[in-house]
């Protein structure tokens, strides 16, 4: 089990996320939304252990993570919001390298890099320079590389961006069947309704606080109509509709 | 009537074309400012400064030559300026060409509008005519500069060393005229003809094959601009020999310069002011011939970037010989060294700027090892052994390779990408120390024992009848290489190229000072002994416990190491003035 325990982040007198607690089960599909700047992103890297919470901590399996980041990362698969990769290396130097990092053996590594290259439309590609890839495969290449050694947990943040339809409609089914597998997956994003699909609970954040987490069933009965309406609803008390019509009246003006 | 020229330039500044020259000349200084944002990027007042120093300090280094006292104390009472300035105009015409060339290498992936140029400006209004008039006039201005920049301080400093003697401003003025026409105009050639050749290349090829041997052109240009730098120890000498002897030299531009130099000065021979005829229609055909393969280029590529794919499929890969997997099993033990020395070999072969800044100290190294070698042909041991030009030739190679290496090491590539390494690997367990040093070693090592040993073993065979000089040679080239690596490895705990630029401290100073004392005792001082032991090998056991003090005092030095100065780091952190503890959090 993953759990984050009052989970505090500061920037001098900032804080980007405050008291932020929630857990995270084997098979539980956890979806974390708010708005932009509301702390997902540096939840997220406190849970992956690139950040250091100014209070509170990471526990996996009772453990502070902090205590042995390496062994943490061994159960670790973790997709960042931007594919930055090193462009000089091939997509499979690049997937080769992060086995090799892991401690994966190397004639299993370069069989799975092989069928999940295949897998995600990739082996034709996978000689080129990543320099030459669209932001699409990069994504599937970070993919890739965050499921190859097999991990217990996933975190995943936007993985979906720049991936084409049925990169996606595939990414959504393999988010549902990691659950099935019992991995525990923390899934951030804006798309409402991929969270809505993917996700069994969902974790809502706003200016760094936790203002709702429940199953997505609760949110909806709670709230009413759809997620959308329902983070709407929790988050945004802006009239969307308005601000368009304003847009447009700026546009127009001479 | 000044704010009226102010509107005016401030208009003309904002006007498109202008503003898309601005965009170029830019973006030809910085590259492409996204892959590049946080590695060796130079701004412009630097790199021009960088750039124009090396006529400077070659100017101030021959105020000796031309000093009345020293000539006087030499015996020379009437001395001609123009005739003993002749080797050394010619270096600067050298110098003046490899600058320039280095540069136009250098910068040739920015010189072309790119993919991301397309994709910006086409949806604007503006034609692709209009884009290439304005990266040509980038591309003119860049030259321009670049070749009063090279040069401006030989054009000053030069004529001064040289005319110290005399007490006629004319003879400054005319001198310097004549100096500085020859020496833009080499330049200006220089990076025409870069240009040429490579967009030569890029016009015939298909894009793929291009993309694949473009770094191999690039560093073939670059050893000829070397091989050029070395002619300028000879080739002066042997165009004041006899006729016969000039009929390869013709072919050199730097010559076609250096006799059109003599020309104007009315100091050309014959054969000299034939030359000269070369040196302006070469320089026009060039300037046509480049703007031709330009403008072909130009409609090749840019224009139909949106018909391209950046995604080619590539067959096959280079896989690991034997050898590789051999290293990888004996010597990089653990995954992370395996990983990481993979990693930083493959940045050392593809990226650019590491590239470049290696191939220029390792060049510096060629140079200086073949005038050592030029040495040990003209000079005998006194000891009857090799002599200790000979010696060094391995020491200056192996210093250069370990110092290149180390330097290298500290410049970041990429650093959004590094949150993998984060991600991954176990900040407490200190291996980058070990793989750096395994690194490093194995670009050395190999060389010293097939390379070194059996021919220094032949040649101590052949001129003294004792083969085990090689051997001995080889071990001590050895030994010191692997104190070398350890003391310059001592305290490093970031992974190659993924931690940010060091910060300029007050001790860099005395860092260059102790790289170039280094250099001494490691080439210089260490050969001479060598030489000196060499004619009664028990001698070589003195080093056993030299070697062994130095190691133990690394040794030493390394245990004492407080466990914070070995934890792993991706960033450079400013020293502060002033800590807060932070009790009450």
């Amino acid at each position: 089990m993953l759990e984050g325990l009052h989970l505090t982040k500061r920037y001098a007198s900032l804080a980007a996320v405050q008291d932020v607690t929630f857990s995270l089960r084997p098979g539980q599909v956890l979806g974390c939304l708010g708005p932009n700047g509301s702390g997902k992103s540096t939840t997220v890297k406190m849970l992956t252990g690139l950040l250091e919470p100014t209070r509170g901590g990471v526990l996996f399996d009772g453990h502070n993570i902090r205590g042995d980041l390496a062994s943490y990362r061994k159960h670790l698969g973790y997709v960042p919001e931007e594919p930055n990769l090193y462009p000089y290396l091939t997509g499979w130097e690049y997937l080769e390298l992060i086995g090799t990092l892991r401690g994966m053996a190397k004639h299993s590594l370069e069989k799975k890099i092989d069928s999940l290259l295949e897998l995600f439309s990739l082996h034709v590609h996978r000689h080129a320079t990543i320099a030459s890839y669209s932001k699409g495969m990069r994504q599937r290449i970070l993919l890739i590389a965050a499921l190859m050694d097999n991990p217990q947990i996933f975190i995943f943040d936007e993985p979906l961006s720049g991936l084409d339809v049925t990169s996606a409609l595939i990414f959504k089914n393999l988010v549902q069947g990691l659950g099935q597998e019992g991995k525990l997956v923390f899934y951030c994003s804006h798309v409402l309704e991929v969270v809505e699909k993917v996700c069994s609970d969902v974790l809502i954040l706003r200016q760094g606080k936790v203002i709702a987490q429940d199953s997505v069933e609760n949110i909806r009965k709670i709230l009413g109509k759809s997620l959308e309406h329902s983070f709407l609803h929790l988050v945004d008390d802006v009239d969307t509709m308005r601000v368009a019509r304003d847009i447009v009246a700026v546009m127009s003006a001479a | 009537m000044i704010t009226d020229l102010t509107k005016s330039w401030a208009r003309y500044r904002q006007r498109p074309f202008t503003r898309l020259v601005r965009l170029f000349l830019a973006r030809i200084f910085h590259g492409d400012g996204e892959a590049e944002a946080e590695g060796l990027d130079v701004s412009l007042g630097l790199a021009l400064t960088l750039l124009a120093l090396p006529g400077g300090f070659v100017s101030i280094l021959l105020f000796n030559k031309y000093g009345s006292l020293l000539q006087w104390m030499q015996g020379a009472v009437k001395v001609d300026p123009i005739a003993i300035a002749l080797p050394d105009e010619y270096f600067f015409i050298v110098l003046s060409i490899v600058v320039t060339g280095a540069v136009a290498v250098w910068r040739w992936e920015s010189i072309f509008p790119d993919r991301r140029d397309y994709f910006n400006l086409v949806a604007l209004p503006i034609s692709t005519l209009t884009v290439f008039f304005a990266n040509m006039v980038a591309l003119l201005c860049l030259v321009g500069l670049l070749a009063l920049d090279v040069n401006a301080a030989s054009c000053i400093l030069f004529p001064m060393v040289v005319g110290a003697t005399q007490t006629r401003f004319g003879f400054f003025a005319e001198f310097a005229g004549v100096h500085a026409l020859v020496v833009v105009l080499a330049s200006v050639f220089t990076f025409f003809a870069v240009l040429f050749v490579l967009g030569l290349w890029m016009t015939i090829l298909p894009q793929s094959v291009f993309k694949r041997i473009s770094p191999y052109l690039r560093a073939f240009v670059q050893v000829c601009l070397a091989v050029l730098l070395f002619t300028s120890f000879a080739v002066p000498s042997i165009l004041q020999r006899s006729r016969s002897s000039r009929d390869w030299i013709r072919f050199l531009p730097s010559i076609w310069f250096l006799c059109l130099c003599q020309s104007l000065r009315d100091r050309a021979d014959p054969t000299m002011a034939a030359l000269s005829h070369i040196a302006l229609p070469g320089l026009g055909s060039v300037l046509v011939l480049a703007i031709c393969v330009y403008a072909v280029g130009y409609r090749r590529y840019f224009v139909r970037i949106a018909e391209m794919t950046d995604a080619v499929p590539v067959k096959g890969r280079s896989r690991l010989g034997q050898l590789g997997k051999l290293v990888d099993r004996s010597i990089l033990r653990t995954p992370f060294q395996r990983g990481c020395a993979h990693f930083v070999w493959k940045t050392l072969f593809r990226s650019e700027p590491h590239r470049l800044l290696l191939a220029g100290i390792g060049g510096l190294g060629v140079v200086l090892a073949s005038q050592a070698l030029l040495a040990a042909f003209e000079s005998a041991s006194p000891y009857g052994t090799i002599s200790a030009d000979a010696l060094s030739i391995p020491f200056i190679l192996a210093f250069c390779i370990i110092v290149g290496l180390r330097i290298v090491f500290e410049i970041p590539i990429e650093l959004r990408s590094n949150w993998i390494f984060q991600l991954m690997v176990d900040a407490g367990k200190h291996e980058c120390e070990p793989m750096a040093r395994k690194v490093i070693l194995l670009c050395v090592l190999p060389w010293v024992f097939l390379i070194v040993i059996p021919v220094y073993s032949y040649v101590g065979s052949r001129a003294l009848g004792n083969w085990t000089i090689g051997i001995l040679h080889g071990l001590m080239v050895a030994t010191w290489s692997v104190l070398l690596t350890s003391a310059l490895l001592l305290r490093f705990r970031k992974l190659p190229f993924t931690c940010s630029l060091p910060l300029f401290r007050q001790h860099s100073i005395v860092t260059v000072l102790g790289c170039l004392m280094g250099f001494f005792l490691f080439a210089g001082v260490t050969p001479q002994f060598e030489s000196w032991a060499l004619s009664d090998p028990v001698r070589m056991a003195v080093i056993v416990p030299v070697a062994a003090l130095v190691w133990y005092v690394l040794y030493r030095i390394r245990s004492n190491t407080l466990e914070i100065d070995k934890t792993l780091v991706f960033e450079e952190a400013p020293t502060r003035a002033v800590q807060v503890l932070q009790l009450g959090d």
